[in-house]
């Protein structure tokens, strides 16, 4: 049980005093958990509505369950200035969004050109929580230490986009057999697996706190299992889709199935779930990458990457992992929120009275069986490939500060208010 | 109705069913009877990567059969203003056209327009995906010579890793009972080819040894500025189809290329224009399947296909 009051989370425990309560749920059956932590979404302003806007991604987030989102810098123009910072800060605070924190993300160099570190202390004066080369994955090493460098002293966690581009160039899909089918340029496993364990090293020897973004491979599960061994600063977060969809499923060319780095095998489903399971991989988010239905309509080729995820993120992994034997209930909480919100240090991923500024509180309902249909989604985004997938288990409600989403699958009948 | 798209989702029987048309074809061609179909369709023919020879090879298919051909290239159209392919194919739709041969640089760009266009598609090469109609001219090549697919042990020399040729053939020719053999510098072959009907070889010799057909490939100049050959003569030092080389094939073998070819790389001229060469006779053939393939996407399903892509 838990009480929140003035929008605070006042008291918690298995009987608290409920006299004077104006609303009551009854989550007999539900998880209470610490509102969800996406370290890792697209939110697409400045530049890109016709993907998503803050506004949409947002009531995206909320209805995904998540109380806090990581929005990425490579937007037009990419977010290098503390000016663009304000403005998401502003947008995501304006009434008609969705009601979630939203916590930038800094470009790691001016205009993700890798040519020049942005003004990272100015940035992070803004609000930045973290810093990346999304989207622009950083080739040069010297580049690369001195942005941890820099990082280390202003005490950001660097999100590393791993990708050696030489290697990827051209490809669209996993480098095997699917591809040699299908006639497609691949992606290397290689090409992720060195930039991986380069990272780890610049992370290992600088003391800078790496956040390897993505893992899809079993090689770089081993690079980032090593580092750790190795006393070096580093986590790693996972996407549903790299332990649910593999390379075949990309089929008769479909879209919905690109994403970077490319869907891969099912070895390298079984060791990643393996790997979220010993902790090796620390947290689960959604790589939200909303696309304009006109940009995914395309030969496959010529589409662009990603998936829309917000949605599904829950759904998948309970359905996937939880019901799966995978995670606890207690260890997919965490994956879900604590461990995203400590890895960024937010004010997040707690039920302790006093830990948050506001009341974050998600309720799961982890036995709910229901269909996600995409086209009923808040994102603008609708390039899913899980249309149409059954699931067990989904958020009901979300609260920050107040509640801002209420599943329409949320039984009335457990909901009371009190004049 | 139906498209072709790909060798990969036919069954045996269709691939029959394309090859006797188009040797019926052939044969009323030689012989000057008339292939004038009874329905007279409009085709469009839509080349958005150039190619002049299979364009023509499909007018000409076009002019046997008595269908009107309309032209559209990728450049100086709509495309090059912005359009997207899907609302090309969607605004050909609705000029009615009643089928189109599209020739795409993406994978897969046949399988998308076929999903928009409502009409039958012919896939002239999309990407490095496939090549249906070379692959049934080849096919018709083989049979006039050896009589038979069934049994015989084919080469694909070159550059199989980029090549809808080569992968087209290799389905088709699996698939009639074949031996198929990929062979060519290993930067050159598919890293993973399990899903693939054939198997791979790195050394010229052994590949085409007691082999019944070589089918070279064409050499692209962009595979030396990719970084994945040193040189075109470090390739034909290994790979070049020639009088010495062929003698470890059957003394009958044939050798054939889709063209167009680089004489002195792939082929040197006394096997190019010898005995064992057919390239002449694939140009030839390819027009007869191409006619048989404009019939076949409008005559009734007589073999039920595999799903070729998404509804």
């Amino acid at each position: 049980m838990d009480i929140i009051e003035f929008e605070q989370i006042v008291e918690i425990g298995p009987e608290v005093n409920e006299e004077g309560a104006e609303e009551i749920y009854d989550c007999t059956g539900l998880w209470i958990c610490p509102g969800l932590v996406d370290p890792h979404v697209h939110l697409r302003e400045p530049g890109e509505s016709q993907k998503e806007t803050i506004t949409t991604g947002t009531q995206s987030a909320a209805a995904g369950g998540f109380t806090t989102v990581c929005c990425m810098p490579n937007t037009s123009p990419p977010l290098d200035k503390p000016e663009l910072i304000d403005y998401i800060l502003d947008k995501a605070a304006s009434p008609e969004a969705g009601g979630v924190f939203v916590a930038p993300v800094g470009a790691l160099t001016v205009g993700l050109l890798n040519e020049r570190l942005s003004d990272l202390a100015a940035l992070k004066k803004a609000g930045i929580v973290a810093a990346s080369d999304e989207g622009a994955p950083i080739q040069n090493a010297a580049l690369m230490t001195r942005a941890m460098e820099t990082c280390v002293q202003l005490d950001l966690p660097v999100m590393a986009h791993c990708e050696e581009t030489n290697l990827s160039r051209g490809g669209s899909m996993n480098e095997g057999a699917t591809s040699a089918m299908l006639g497609i340029r691949g992606v290397p496993r290689t090409a992720e697996e060195i930039m991986v364990m380069r990272n780890c090293l610049l992370s290992l020897h600088t003391g800078c706190h790496v956040h390897i973004m993505r893992v899809s491979t079993w090689g770089a599960v081993e690079m980032i299992r090593q580092a750790k061994y190795l006393g070096a600063p580093v986590t790693c977060e996972i996407c549903p889709q790299y332990f649910t969809l593999t390379d075949e499923m990309v089929g008769e060319f479909d879209p919905n199935y690109k994403t970077t780095p490319p869907l891969r095998t099912q070895v390298d489903i079984d060791i990643l779930q393996q790997a979220l399971k010993d902790g090796t991989i620390d947290c689960i988010c959604s790589d939200h990458s909303p696309h304009a239905g006109y940009e995914v309509h395309v030969p496959f080729e010529e589409a662009p990457f990603g998936m829309v995820g917000l949605e599904t993120v829950v759904g998948l992994t309970l359905t996937h992992c939880t019901h799966a034997g995978i995670l606890s209930p207690l260890e997919t909480a965490r994956k879900l929120s604590t461990a995203p919100a400590q890895i960024l240090r937010l004010d997040a991923g707690s039920l302790q009275p006093g830990e948050t500024p506001v009341a974050q509180v998600t309720i799961i309902d982890p036995d709910l069986e229901w269909t996600f249909d995409v086209s009923r989604t808040f994102s603008k985004g609708k390039n899913s490939p899980f249309h149409g997938w059954k699931m067990r288990g989904k958020a009901v409600t979300t609260i920050c500060g107040g509640e801002i989403y209420r599943d329409p699958l949320f039984d009335d009948a457990r909901y009371a208010t009190f004049d | 109705m139906k498209h072709l798209l790909s060798i990969r989702h036919l069954e045996k029987p269709q691939i029959q069913e394309l090859l006797d048309m188009g040797a019926e074809f052939k044969r009323k061609v030689l012989a000057g009877e008339s292939t004038t179909s009874p329905n007279p369709k409009v085709f469009g023919l839509l080349f958005f990567e150039g190619s002049t020879r299979t364009r023509v090879s499909f007018e000409q298919a076009a002019h046997y059969l008595g269908h009107k051909v309309t032209n559209f290239s990728g450049t100086g159209s709509s495309m090059s203003k912005g359009e997207t392919l899907k609302d090309t194919i969607l605004t050909l739709r609705y000029e009615r056209l009643e089928a189109v041969v599209m020739r795409h640089s993406a994978s897969g760009s046949a399988q998308l327009a076929a999903q928009f266009f409502g009409s039958p598609v012919i896939n002239a090469g999309d990407g490095q995906h496939e090549h249906p109609t070379q692959a049934l001219g080849d096919a018709l090549t083989i049979i006039e010579r050896k009589g038979k697919l069934d049994g015989l042990t084919v080469a694909i020399v070159g550059d199989v890793l980029h090549s809808r040729v080569a992968r087209s053939n290799a389905w088709l020719l699996s698939k009639m009972g074949a031996t198929v053999r990929f062979v060519g510098p290993k930067t050159l072959m598919p890293a993973h080819s399990g899903k693939l009907p054939g198997e791979n070889f790195y050394d010229l010799a052994a590949g085409i040894e007691g082999a019944d057909v070589i089918m070279c490939l064409r050499l692209q100049k962009e595979r030396m500025t990719d970084g994945l050959l040193s040189s075109t003569s470090a390739y034909s030092r290994g790979y070049q189809i020639n009088s010495r080389t062929i003698r470890a094939a059957r003394k009958d073998c044939i050798v054939m290329h889709p063209g167009p070819m680089n004489r002195g790389i792939e082929l040197d001229d006394v096997t190019a224009d010898g005995v064992h060469s057919m390239i002449q006779q694939q140009v030839e053939n390819c027009i007869f399947v191409r006619m048989a393939a404009m019939e076949w996407v409008f005559a009734e399903e007589k073999v039920a296909a595999k799903s070729g892509g998404k509804k």
